[in-house]
């Protein structure tokens, strides 16, 4: 009943502020949306309490028929894989909650759509049941295209209406496999298990785990499929940012990982060698990207793509350390990145502007946004990769765990980490060294140092957030074990039995030729 | 491109180099004359003549009590060692004497008037022969060091004459100003021409005021600055003051990166422009930055009416050290407005047109080293 709560709660919080008498202001709105989104957060936090780190299967499994002529089972369970998904979309819905202020249309709505996406995501990453993820998958597209088309930005009909249809074709291309797979092996049992996938020939096995791929590919977003994403970034407001970025780009790795490993593993061996050579195109690219963009949020949005691609080299290798390390990407990933676009948030809200041609000097002491500025720099050393943070942890664990397999791919990763310092020094550099300013240069440098300039002052509540979010990322630097005690057993227990059923018609083929008997 | 609230930027106009000789010549303050300007120039004025008490009666204790001392630990202590001095000290719970010492390496080093002139001759190598000698006598480090580094005991004299001339300038710098504060009280001063006026009448009086300093070792006295050297208040000490610390300056070690990305630093190295006067008010509080020493010194000093003022303005108590620079800035204008007035070779008001022209020359060079400085402080 426990994970059942993780889904009740936010949706029954949604049809609560719905249905909610009277007209209440749209600070009670928000107050009661963090009361409903902290409870999720106990849940959640109780659901790790009873979490057993050296189980390696489902745990807290729930079962309940719900259509079986279609194979479409109430089926959740939780592991090493999702228990940390969980937690960090538990997390993040609260501070997207904390962080919305100001908001000046149909408050009532713009809440319980996030509360909408909150439980979807649960259920996403709770689900056994095929069917009954694509339902939560596609019951999250909805809420976010309206936060993106309603309270976004100048553009923002036209970045949720690519949002929406490139999402839409992800969850055609995640159906058809779904389907496909019941197809091609007759059966339609949609519940979670690779043996479906063994009584597939290779040809069908590679076409399913070749839609998925797409599929999922969209959402993380991999290059070329990222085209969304940028755009989607700079029109949503910052709380939808952070969700974004934080939690539903997880559901495509998260998918990556379960369905597209856990389904189809032989396909997945043969395919790996093309993925990580993907995965570091997507590193390079995004890093690349990154570096040319002039407005702080897109330069964040790249990264994003960068960053991601790391989830799939490690995915790729397939290794018990790659496949932690892709846990501690997604984890981390989620909080810096939710963290960087809190932080860009601020500065907009009191410049007016995220244009690094036009920002200036933002970390002057008394008249600019020291603190922001301060946690920004962390925030980019944590992307950057710096030890004693989440970002070092992870993407060491990646390229240790994938050098063995990949090693050019794995090479061409950690460029694009380097690349990470480059993109976030040029953002810090430009907006928060040098002399206070919000406007363009004149080109006269007297006219340019004679400006002053009248920031509001950002008030000590408005950090809060992001001064949890640098908390979390430090502490998962200095002490990785928290996590990866979650994890680790899941993951290599992935990692092992992936590569047993894939490596066993090989394995037994060449144990037999040395042996002489072939 | 974006678009910027106007509220946020503000840009205030300049005043060029014929608009600055023009108010010089007509007996017009460089500063506008506004109550708010007033309130400004006074209350500053008032805490920075409490702050530059302090800063006066350190430096002649320096320059007295610390004389020669190679490794003076105590010296900001004023002579008090007892354990409560030391915590507040220790708590940085005082004035920040550190920006009195910026101030006369300024001076030391910018080396301009009769007192460096002074510093150069014979007289002074052989007053320096006789104190080292004496000292030596008393003191075993010394007696080691001087022989290893010859110049460096002459150097430090140099710097204890520096020290105790500052301190006997911002002596008589002080009274004034704390006088122009209880001259405004007393309604005496009611606007900025008063003000101008005010300072450039001390200036005055105080001008011929004999700039003297000797010490004594042991039961000996040793003249280092002695009467026959003829230094006075205005010219040896006040005008180099002025050309170090509000012409020149130095650029500061916190800001040097800070001003090169703002293209601050000028191509020509002979520009020697970084002083109060031209100095960018926003680095204020940054890191290693001498004047945040000085505004957090005349923050803890502020009149309650200006401090009062300034939380009305932008964003309060947060940038109050930032404001209290900007309001600092238009002070020393007037205060250089006062030396100028108070130098000009001949009355304002001449007729003859030798005497015209030649206040017209010093109106123009003034004018032309002014209008390179932020004088986008004096309109608004």
């Amino acid at each position: 009943m426990l994970l059942s709560s993780l889904l009740l709660v936010p949706f029954l919080g949604t049809l609560a502020l719905l249905l909610w008498p009277s007209s209440p202001s749209p600070q009670r709105l928000r107050l009661i949306a963090i009361a409903i989104l902290s409870v999720q957060l106990l849940l959640s936090l109780v659901a790790l309490g009873r979490f057993d780190v050296h189980q390696s299967g489902m745990q807290l499994v729930e079962l309940q028929p719900w259509v079986p002529g279609i194979g479409l089972d109430y089926s959740l369970g939780i592991d090493g894989l999702s228990l940390p998904l969980v937690l960090i979309n538990a997390a993040l819905s609260l501070v997207a909650a904390v962080i919305t202020r100001d908001i000046d249309k149909r408050p009532r709505i713009y809440f319980a759509m996030l509360l909408l996406i909150s439980g979807a995501v649960n259920g996403a990453f709770l689900a056994q049941n095929l069917l009954l993820f694509f339902l939560f998958y596609e019951l999250e597209l909805i809420p976010l295209w309206l936060l993106i088309s309603v309270w976004g930005g100048t553009n923002r009909t036209y970045a949720a209406t690519k949002f929406l249809i490139f999402t839409a074709i992800s969850g055609m291309l995640i159906l058809g496999a779904f389907l496909g797979l019941a197809l091609l092996t007759g059966s339609v049992d949609f519940s979670l298990t690779p043996v479906l996938s063994e009584r597939l020939s290779m040809g069908g096995q590679l076409l399913l785990l070749g839609a998925l791929l797409i599929g999922f590919g969209i959402k993380i977003p991999l290059v070329p499929l990222h085209n969304w994403l940028p755009d989607a970034h700079t029109q949503a407001s910052t709380p939808v940012s952070v969700l974004l970025a934080g939690v539903l780009l997880k559901l495509g790795t998260y998918g990556l990982l379960r369905f597209g490993l856990g389904l189809f593993p032989e396909a997945w061996a043969k395919l790996a060698p093309a993925l990580a050579i993907w995965a570091a195109i997507s590193v390079l690219y995004g890093s690349l990207a990154a570096i040319a963009q002039t407005d702080m949020k897109r330069m964040v949005a790249y990264s994003s793509v960068g960053h991601m691609g790391y989830v799939l080299l490690a995915a790729a290798a397939n290794t018990p350390v790659s496949l932690l390390g892709a846990v501690f990407q997604m984890v981390s990933h989620g909080l810096i990145s939710a963290l960087l676009f809190l932080l860009v948030g601020i500065v907009y809200r009191k410049t007016g502007t995220r244009d690094l041609e036009v920002l200036r000097g933002l970390l002057n002491p008394e008249k600019g946004l020291p603190f922001t500025g301060s946690l920004m720099i962390v925030g980019v050393m944590a992307s950057a990769g710096l030890p004693g943070m989440a970002g070092f942890i992870s993407e060491f664990l990646v390229f240790r765990g994938s050098i063995t397999e990949f090693p050019v791919a794995t090479l061409l990763s950690m460029v694009g980490s380097g690349l990470t310092a480059v993109y976030f020094l040029l953002l810090v550099n430009r907006a928060f060294f040098g002399r206070l300013a919000i406007t363009p240069p004149t080109g006269d440098a007297l006219v340019d140092t004679r400006l002053d300039v009248r920031l509001a002052p950002v008030a000590p509540r408005e950090t809060i957030p992001a001064i949890a979010l640098v908390a979390a990322v430090v502490v998962l630097g200095l002490l990785p074990s928290s996590l990866s005690r979650l994890s680790e057993v899941a993951t290599t227990s992935m990692a092992t039995a992936s590569q047993l059923s894939s490596g066993l018609a090989s394995g037994l083929a060449s144990a037999l030729s040395a042996g002489g008997v072939g | 491109m974006p678009i910027i609230p106007a509220e946020l930027v503000q840009a205030n106009p300049s005043l060029n180099r014929e608009e600055i000789q023009a108010r010089l010549l007509a007996g017009q303050t460089l500063l506008n004359d506004s109550a708010d300007h007033l309130l400004q120039v006074v209350a500053v004025l008032e805490s920075y003549g409490i702050v530059l008490d302090a800063y006066s009666k350190n430096l002649i204790y320096q320059a007295e009590h610390q004389f020669l001392n190679p490794l003076a630990l105590f010296k900001y202590l004023d002579g008090d060692l007892s354990p409560a001095k030391i915590w507040r000290h220790l708590n940085h719970d005082r004035i920040n004497f550190e920006y009195a010492e910026y101030c006369m390496k300024a001076m030391l080093w910018h080396g301009t008037g009769g007192m460096d002139a002074y510093f150069d001759g014979e007289a002074f190598a052989a007053n320096c022969e006789r104190v080292i000698a004496a000292k030596r006598r008393r003191d075993p480090l010394l007696a080691l060091l001087h022989p290893l580094a010859p110049a460096f005991l002459p150097e430090l004299i140099r710097t204890a004459a520096t020290t105790h001339a500052l301190g006997q300038f911002w002596r008589v710098m002080s009274d004034l100003f704390l006088d122009l504060a209880a001259a405004e009280r007393d309604g005496r001063v009611r606007s900025i021409p008063a003000v101008v006026d005010f300072i450039k009448d001390g200036l005055v009086a105080a001008a011929a005021n004999p700039i003297q300093y000797g010490v004594s070792i042991g039961t000996e006295q040793f003249w280092i600055l002695p009467p026959e050297a003829n230094l006075t208040f205005l010219v040896d000490v006040a005008v180099p003051y002025v050309e170090a610390v509000f012409l020149r300056g130095t650029p500061f070690l916190g800001t040097v990166s800070f001003n090169a990305q703002a293209q601050q630093i000028s191509p020509d190295q002979a520009q020697f422009t970084y002083g109060a006067l031209y100095a960018d008010p926003l680095p204020t509080m940054g890191a290693g930055i001498p004047p945040s020493l000085l505004m957090q010194d005349m923050y803890r000093h502020l009149p309650e009416a200006l401090h009062t003022w300034y939380l009305q303005r932008s964003r309060g108590e947060g940038d109050v050290r930032v404001k209290i620079c900007m309001s600092f800035q238009k002070a020393m204008f007037c205060v250089t407005n006062a030396a100028i007035n108070g130098t000009m070779p001949h009355p304002l008001d001449s007729q003859d047109p030798v005497q015209r022209s030649a206040n017209a020359a010093y109106a123009q060079a003034w004018a032309t080293r002014l209008a390179a400085g932020r004088t986008d402080c004096l309109a608004l």
